[in-house]
């Protein structure tokens, strides 16, 4: 099985499947089998999002 | 001081210089002109790939200039040397230089790169909502920024306005 990583419209990155996820250090994080990173920049949970897309009102 | 993976390529009229170094793997280069800038293949960099008008709107998008080209004329006696000097046992390439560092993964490996894009590299798919497909990739970079002005693409706009993590 690949991995999916599908971009949610003016929302975050969902990503399933067979994948590892390295910090900005390199360092593996433990993740959930899926996961939401953030894409707008606003996120206080970096690298995962935290719904602040919304107010934030990001278009991508 | 050159890094010793430093390379140039040439057709003749301008000269394209790669810094591997400074590389981020936004993949501007090979996203847009995958006939000149391929990975996969070594060299990686075929100059005759495109016309040279090409070669140098698609060389000066890249974010770091890690990719930079000159026009030959403008070389000087060492850049010209540079030409003449292929080995090609030693070509190097972008995907090379990361599997090195990173031997055995899983199917896909997502880089946070630090203030800057999420690096996807491995067996991926990248869709749309919709489920549809966007691009079959081996390595791409998506914006964490929320600045690109090619989403979901980075294209190094975080290092303008200044993003952190």
């Amino acid at each position: 099985m690949s991995t999916n990583c599908k971009l949610i419209e003016n929302g975050p990155l969902e990503v399933s499947g067979d994948f590892e996820i390295l910090d900005t250090k390199g360092i593996k994080i433990e993740s959930e089998k899926t996961v939401y990173l953030c894409r707008c920049g606003s996120s206080k949970n970096k690298p995962f999002c935290d719904g602040s897309h919304k107010s934030t009102g990001f278009s991508g | 001081m050159n890094n010793p993976n430093d390379r140039q390529y040439s057709n003749g009229e301008i000269t394209v210089f790669w810094k591997p170094a400074k590389c981020i793997h936004a993949t501007t280069c090979f996203r847009e002109l995958l006939d000149v800038y391929n990975p996969r293949k070594r060299p990686w960099v075929n100059m005759q790939g495109a016309t040279t008008e090409r070669i140098i709107e698609v060389t000066d998008k890249c974010p770091t200039q890690a990719i930079y080209w000159k026009y030959n004329k403008d070389l000087s006696e060492a850049e010209k040397a540079g030409n003449q000097s292929h080995d090609p046992d030693n070509e190097v390439n972008p995907e090379v230089l990361h599997q090195e560092k990173q031997p055995l993964r899983p199917k896909t490996t997502i880089r946070i790169m630090p203030d800057g894009p999420l690096l996807l590299e491995g067996d991926f798919q990248l869709t749309g909502e919709d489920g549809k497909e966007i691009k079959t990739m081996v390595m791409t970079s998506v914006c964490r920024c929320g600045n690109t002005l090619s989403p979901p693409f980075c294209d190094g706009t975080h290092r303008k306005t200044g993003f952190k993590d």
